[in-house]
Order: C-alpha cells, then structure tokens, then sequence
C-alpha cells in the first residue's frame, strides 16, 4: 500500500504556518459570511439610534462648531466595532479549542504561536471587512460626509483596526485562560459597554456630570476615539501616537500571556 | 533497543490529588500493534497525551520514534499521527481542505498537499463527499476523515485513541483493515479500544490499564492463561433440576455455579466432561447442553479491573 507510506514531510517554517494557518480562517469566514453580516448588525443598530436620539446635541454648547452630530458620531462607531471585533478573535479562539481542532494543530510539529497569530491575523482582515461595510452604511444612508474627507477617513479607519488588533491580543490572552466563549462575551461586554459611554464617544465630554468627566478623561477609549474623530474631523488632533503605542503595548503584554496560556494542555 | 518505537518508562501524570499514571512503562517494537486496554477513566487518554507531548509527565520519561516526548517534542510530533476522542477536524471546511491543511502545515507544496488529500480521501472512501464541509458528515464518516488527518504526513507511529467508538459494525471493520494495512506497511501502533474483540484482532500485545497502572500486560493468550480458566457449562431441560445436579456435581468435586437453568464450572482439562456426564447419569439426569468454553478477553478484563478496584 504505497498510498500509505511514501516521502515524509517533516515541518515547515514559521510564516508558512501563519500563512497557511491564516488562509484557514479566511476560509471558514468566506464559507459562511453571515458572520460578517450579523456582526455589522449590532454596530448599526449603535448608529440608527445614536444618530437620531442624540441628533439634538449637535445643537447644544459645547458640541464642536459646524459639524454635524452623524459626523461626529462615526469615528466613535468605528472604534468601537473594532473592539467588539476584538473580544470576537477572543471567542473564535476558545470555538476552536473546543471544535477539536486545535488539538489536531497542537499534535503538528507546528509552532503554536502560529496559530495565535493567525488567528490575529484573520480577524484583522474580519474586522477591516466589519468596518469597510460600516462605512459605506454610513455614507450612502446616514449621509456621513466629515471634513477629513476619504484621506481622513482611511486614516481614522487604520487607527481603529490598530486599536482593535491590540485589544484583539488582550482578548485572545485572555481566551487562552479562561476557555470559555459564554464567559469570555459577558465580561467583554461588561468591560466594554461602561467605557465606551463614560467616555467622548457618543457626546463630548464638557456634557457629562462631573465625576463621569473624570472617568472620561483617563479611559483610554476617549484617547482612541478623539484621535480617530480628529482624523476624521480634519482637526488638530493629538493622541494618535499614544492611541498607537497604547495599541502595541497591549499586543505585547497581550501576546506574552496568550503564548503561556496556550501552552497549558486543552 | 533501537527497534522499539514507543518507550515509556515509569509514567507518574497527576492532576491534583488525582493520580491519572503512576508508574505506567510500556514498550512497543517496530511494526506492531500494542491494544491500551481499559475502562473510562483507567489513564488510556492520558497516556496517550503524554506519548504524543500533548501533555509533559510529572516522573518518568517517554521516547517516541527514538526522540523524548519533553525534550525533543518537536521531532517526535513531525513523526506521529494522532487519531483521538478529541483531535479532531475542522467543522468549517470541507474534508478535502482539511487534509490540504494538514499537508500544507506539515511542510507539503499546494500540488503535493492536494495529491495526497486525493489519495487519502479515496482511501477512506470520502471521496464523494470531499468538498462538503466537514460538519455535514455522519459520524462514521467523520471518523473516517479523523483517522485519514491522521495519516497526511506517513507517520512512522500512528495512535488511535478509542478509533472505533461510536462506529457501526462495517465501518470497524473498515478501520481495522485500514489498521492492519499501515502494521503491514510497517507502521507502528498505539491503540486504546474499550473492546476486547478489537484489542484482540488487531493487537499484538496487550497492556491493561486500571486507576492509572499497568495490571497485566502480554499478548491476548498469555494475558487469557493468566486469569482464564476453562469453564464446563451444563444447561438443563428443566429448572428445578438445577439443585439435584449441582449436588451431583460437588460430589464429584467440582465447583458449580447455577444461573437459571444452568450450571457453570472451572474445569482443568476437557477430560473432565466425562466427570460431568457420569455425575449426572448417576442421579438420573441428562443434560440438554454441555459446552467446554476457553477464557475470553473479558475474563481477563473484568478480573484483573475488579482486582485493581
């Protein structure tokens, strides 16, 4: 039987893993593009509402001058699919430890950081998908037009995936500790959805109570958000350095405890 | 002793409080089959994660294909071919893909990864449903895919944990011919199997796993002569005689055990049927049926498993 036995293949290197490996997600992601489609939902449900709830603080003082509240509201949007995005690489990484098939590629000779870049990778591309879309929603229905103009936007656009991809690192660290999709969603979103209203993000920060202002002004996100509305904006912006360093610093950190992690036995 | 293919030496794997191995040494020679026999929980899996460095030992060390499952894990994964209760596929991509993947990872170009998808897949008679995603797959199927995973890159030491479970009587059969195939090829085998016909057909040695130590090891008719007595079965027309020739049968010196309407004995030698058919001539009875019976594998594993307990 020599279908059985023939030339034995011994490995490959690291980028070929990560190549391969980030082929496979795309895969399964253009196999089944509901994914990409439910995922776009929540965030426009996000911008439905906002944009005509809050449409009157456009008008009130201390809301920026000649810009109108959609404007304003978008690159806030942005960054925050973005970290939805993130907790979503973290989730997808606990589904396939469970599907199995991760302790197929653990009995590889394959490095196992690999997989997490891979895995980072794709979702990075998932992600720019996620806010691509979200754009186009944006300008042909909600008639998001900023000063910035497509230069601005692509740019706020990049600092928002920077920003998703070093959270996404977080989240894929703490994928590989707790191991439990369930869990991981309810502490993500709970994280989350207090930092993302305590902060710039849906109105200025002038227009929150005091103690709320505080918050405001040392959570990150509002470093995030009011650089990529900046952008956006075509205003002065400052915090585009840090929101990137910020973002690096998290993949770091994030990396170092997901390899550790991702040592322990399924 | 380079001929041996799998060498574990004093195993000891605890979680906890709980010891999973302690002790465990097996060793498989070169193109043989070696059957882990035991219950849920006996540290099959475990074992199995140590030998494939999915899981490092607390004590005692492990080679591999001539390489230490801790020390040189990457040389000793780049040799063996896992098909287990948990190594799976991925359900999101159509068999043929998930072979490519397992090629490509494994070193292969695209043109070779996809040749020996194609062989694998004709192999396992997955042919037909090669570019449908792996989730649509029945059970046997999916097993038959898990089994070909492991196969991609020629493994030299291939381990099935419990390949079989779940499998209808075909597709065992199937799997078992494929086993005997790779063993002709010289292939070496790790297999776990709750079922003794199978350790039995396919394995050449068996070691017997309970509470996470070895309690009897050998080839299936060493490990019968071990435990295994020959057992004399009389069955009787009629119920109530079972007490009058269980009486027969003690004065003859015989040790009977009734249940219904029969009557089971250890006997040392097939002479002593003729023992039997004059004790109970002597009382007036004949018996409907009587059946010499040589020890089974289940003999050996319920004893020696009941003795562990």
């Amino acid at each position: 039987m020599t279908a059985l036995t023939a030339t034995r293949w011994r490995g490959t290197d690291f980028g070929t893993q990560v190549l391969v490996l980030t082929h496979r997600s795309l895969r399964t992601l253009v196999s089944d593009p509901r994914m990409i489609v439910f995922s776009v939902l929540q965030p426009l449900i996000m911008l439905t509402l906002f944009s005509q709830i809050f449409a009157g603080i456009a008008n009130t003082p201390g809301f920026p001058a000649g810009v109108s509240y959609i404007d304003y509201l978008m690159p806030a949007i942005l960054v925050n699919t973005a970290m939805q995005s993130a907790l979503q690489a973290g989730v997808g990484l606990v589904t396939d430890m469970k599907n199995g098939v991760l302790a197929r590629f653990r009995s590889l000779p394959i490095r196992l950081g690999s997989v997490l870049v891979a895995r980072s990778l794709s979702d990075l591309v998932r992600t720019a998908a996620q806010l691509v879309l979200m754009l186009l929603f944006a300008v042909t229905i909600f008639g998001f037009s900023p000063a910035g103009g497509v230069a601005g936007v692509t740019v706020a656009l990049g600092l928002s995936l920077a920003v998703g991809w070093g959270l996404g690192w977080i989240f894929l660290a703490v994928a590989t500790w707790v191991r439990n999709a369930e869990l991981m969603q309810t502490v993500g979103f709970l994280a989350m959805f207090p930092l993302m209203f305590a902060s710039s993000a849906y109105v200025p920060v002038s227009g929150l109570p005091g103690w709320l202002q505080a918050v405001a002004n040392v959570n990150p996100l509002t470093h995030a958000v009011d650089a990529a509305r900046g952008l956006a904006l075509a205003q002065p912006v400052s915090g585009v350095a840090g929101a990137l360093v910020t973002s690096a610093g998290l993949a770091v950190v994030g990396w170092i405890f997901a390899v550790r992690g991702f040592r322990k036995p399924l | 002793m380079n001929d041996l293919m799998i060498e574990a030496r004093d195993v000891g794997k605890a979680f906890g409080a709980h010891k999973a191995l302690e002790g465990v040494s097996v060793s498989v020679p070169k193109g043989t089959v070696l059957g882990l026999l035991g219950h849920n929980g006996a540290g099959k899996t475990t074992l199995v994660n140590v030998l494939t460095t999915m899981l490092p030992p607390d004590a005692g060390t492990a080679r591999v294909a001539g390489f230490d499952v801790v020390r040189q894990a990457h040389q000793v994964r780049s040799r063996i071919g896992l098909t287990g209760q948990f190594a799976s596929v991925d359900e999101g991509l159509s068999g043929l893909d998930n072979l490519v993947l397992i090629a490509r990872l494994l070193g292969a170009s695209t043109k070779e990864a996809k040749s020996r998808a194609g062989e694998l897949l004709e192999l396992f008679d997955l042919t037909e449903a090669a570019k449908r995603p792996s989730r649509t797959y029945s059970g046997g199927m999916r097993r038959r895919l898990d089994l070909a995973a492991g196969l991609v890159g020629h493994p030299e030491v291939v381990f099935l944990d419990e390949p079989t479970t779940g499998l209808d009587p075909a597709s065992r059969l199937g799997l078992w011919e494929i086993v005997e195939r790779l063993v002709d090829d010289g292939t070496t085998v790790l297999l776990t199997t709750q079922y003794l016909d199978e350790a039995d057909r396919l394995a050449d040695r068996i070691t017997v796993l309970a509470q996470g130590k070895v309690v009897a090891a050998g080839t299936s008719a060493e490990l019968k002569a071990q435990v295994g007595r020959r057992t004399v079965t009389v069955t009787l027309a009629d119920v109530s005689d079972v007490p009058k020739a269980q009486d027969a049968l003690e004065r003859a010196g015989m040790q009977p055990v009734p249940a219904l309407n029969t009557l089971t004995a250890p006997v040392t030698s097939s002479r002593e049927l003729a023992v039997v058919v004059r004790a109970l001539d002597e009382v007036g009875l004949e018996a409907t049926e009587l059946a010499l019976a040589e020890p089974t594998l289940d003999d050996v594993y319920l004893t020696l498993a009941a003795h562990a307990a």
